[in-house]
């Protein structure tokens, strides 16, 4: 028992877990971030992106890592007509606005129940995998599979590519305007309406490589969706609204949290954990995502 | 003021619900078997409403009460008679509800609504643990009761439900909540109990849902954690109440008749058609229409 704590096996799976939390948090915190909607639909993009991955596969023959790049524009683009089509009409007048974000919530589980019975009606329910780059590597005394590391290392270099996006380019910075104070950001020229939209595709697009990359592991349903959007909820809500690097350390930290309790007591215990450290950080930050703008104030 | 509005309709609903109860005198087991559900339903929605419609805490959550009123109920099968563990499953969810109250209530809007889909998941996953670790992934239950007594004790609940969220709405608790709905800061600098307010609507919104879940647990005559705690629950009870309107008494009523009738019919054949439709109508309702049918129909011009 003690071996196997100690051992880099565990810190491994703790490190994959982490990648793929923080990729799918950004996601959601960039959405949330721009716009102040609790997408809970996040979590069923990587659903979907899960299963055009799988479908690329069995049916193409497509190497999942090759159509990681259609896979991410498909679910970009979805994001963009979502934006266009939905969004930006309805947050057009201001008394739909507000309506609409009272009621955000109800709507967005009202689609996501409908996204999920949609793919288990097309799909069917029983979940689907495939056996890709499953030969297994050694280094030392740890053993990985080539997918798993594969996932690790695409999933890492996406996140340092995109923290350096917003670091360097100049939307990163019209992006943290927008989140820490709107109006202010629109007095100083920053282009709302852009940002909001390139937020929309890139959160969309995030989230579904995340799923397509989580496919290579485990297997996808179409319920399986939701404890993504909740794992998101945790690494956003403790990283800090808006602050992509805060993110990727509290997906960590949630990673390490999962393999670790796990490892220590059951698989059956997987979910108790993710809820309840969802319920106890809501419980300590009542005032959610707001809490560190709150604080700064 | 407000009574004048809900007398009538809880005098009309209590007067409907007798007269159901008179169905078994003509009907087939199907028929019953349809009562039995369209009776659940009034009496979960009405709950449900008492929180979420009146003071804008919208649960997201609430099958975690029917779960646990189901799990009290299977866990003293034949141990205790139905006459004293119907009442101990209503006070299980109602103690439940105090317990977690005052924290979880602290938490506002979209955050409760998530929040209490979270609670009732964890809920709903450590049972399940703890059935496991007992060795019962699921349990059978023998010797329960036929379906005419199932539907007079849930026929007896919906009228109970439909009392107590009448009454809640023509007292001091019912205006108090009404305020809190519409600006929480407001109703407390006004001097409305706020705490103990919306304390007291969570419990009294609780009990009723846990017998339910205890009478409902004998229909199925077998208990399985995940089954009794399923979000498909709290999920329709809010489409059923967003769809016949909250704010008025006839509202969940009328919501509960008709997703149950689209229920009946779609529901064995095709769940997932069901569950779309229910995903649909509630979007068209939140988006377009979203006081209900009953706030559309008698639309009550308010400053």
């Amino acid at each position: 028992m003690i071996e196997t704590l100690a051992s880099g096996q565990l810190l491994f799976a703790a490190l994959a877990a982490g990648a793929t939390y923080a990729l799918v948090a950004l996601g959601l915190n960039l959405v949330y971030g721009t716009m102040r909607l609790l997408n809970v639909t996040h979590g069923d993009l990587v659903m979907l992106g899960g299963y055009a991955a799988y479908w690329c596969f069995t049916l193409a023959g497509i190497s999942p890592l090759l159509a990681l790049p259609g896979i991410a524009l498909g679910a970009a683009a979805l994001g963009s007509a979502a934006y266009h089509g939905l969004f930006r009409r309805m947050l057009g007048t201001t008394a739909a606005a507000a309506r609409l974000e009272s009621n955000s919530l109800l709507l967005f589980f009202g689609v996501s129940i409908i996204i999920q019975n949609v793919a288990a009606l097309a799909f069917t329910a029983t979940p689907r995998g495939y056996e890709y780059l499953s030969e297994v590597h050694r280094f030392g005394n740890i053993a990985l599979t080539g997918n798993r590391l594969a996932a690790l290392l695409v999933a890492a270099a996406l996140l340092a590519a995109i923290l350096a996006f917003l670091r360097l380019h100049i939307f990163g910075l019209a992006l943290r305007g927008l989140i820490e104070r709107r109006e202010g950001a629109a007095v100083v020229g920053v282009d709302i309406d852009r940002v909001q939209h390139a937020s929309f595709t890139l959160g969309f697009g995030s989230a579904a490589v995340a799923g397509a990359l989580l496919s290579m592991t485990e297997q996808v349903s179409p319920f399986a969706g939701f404890p993504y959007t909740i794992a998101a909820f945790v690494v956003v809500i403790m990283g800090g609204l808006g602050s992509i690097g805060g993110g990727m350390i509290a997906a960590l930290l949630l990673g390490l949290l999962e393999t670790y309790g796990v490892a220590l007591t059951s698989s059956n215990y997987r979910s108790i954990l993710l809820y309840g450290v969802f319920v106890l950080v809501l419980l300590t930050r009542p005032q959610g995502l707001f809490g560190r703008r709150a604080i700064v104030r | 003021m407000k009574p004048n509005r809900d007398l009538p309709a809880l005098l009309g609903i209590l007067a409907v619900l007798a007269l159901a109860a008179l169905l078994p005198l003509a009907a087939s087991e199907y028929w019953i078997g349809v009562g039995i559900s369209l009776a659940m339903w009034i009496a979960l929605t009405q709950s449900w409403a008492v929180l979420s419609a009146l003071s804008g805490y919208i649960s997201l959550g609430h099958v975690v009460f029917y779960g646990l009123g189901s799990y009290v109920v299977v866990a003293t099968w034949e141990r205790l008679p139905l006459a004293a563990s119907l009442p101990l499953a209503a006070c299980a969810s109602a103690l439940f509800a105090f317990v977690i109250g005052l924290p979880v209530l602290r938490v506002r809007g979209p955050y409760f609504v998530i929040l209490s889909f979270g609670v009732a998941e964890l809920v709903k996953y450590v049972l399940i643990a703890v059935e496991a670790a007992q060795g019962n992934a699921s349990r059978l239950i023998l010797g329960a009761p036929g379906l005419e007594t199932l539907y007079a004790l849930l026929l007896g609940l919906a009228a109970l439900a439909t009392l107590l969220a009448g009454a809640i709405r023509m007292t001091r608790l019912g205006q108090g909540l009404r305020a809190i709905r519409e600006d929480e800061e407001a109703a407390e600098t006004l001097g409305v109990p706020v705490t103990r307010y919306k304390l007291a609507a969570l419990v009294l919104s609780a009990a009723i849902p846990g017998a339910v879940g205890g009478v409902m647990a004998l229909r199925s005559t077998y208990f399985e954690p995940g089954q009794v705690f399923d979000p498909m629950i709290s999920f329709s009870m809010i489409a059923m109440v967003i769809i016949g309107g909250g704010d008025d008494l006839r509202g969940p009523v009328i919501g509960a008749v008709l997703l149950s009738l689209i229920s009946e019919f779609l529901w064995a054949s095709a769940p997932q058609l069901y569950m779309i439709i229910l995903g649909a109508l509630l979007c068209a309702f939140v988006l377009f229409v979203p006081d209900g049918l009953c706030g559309r129909l008698l639309r009550v011009r308010t400053q």
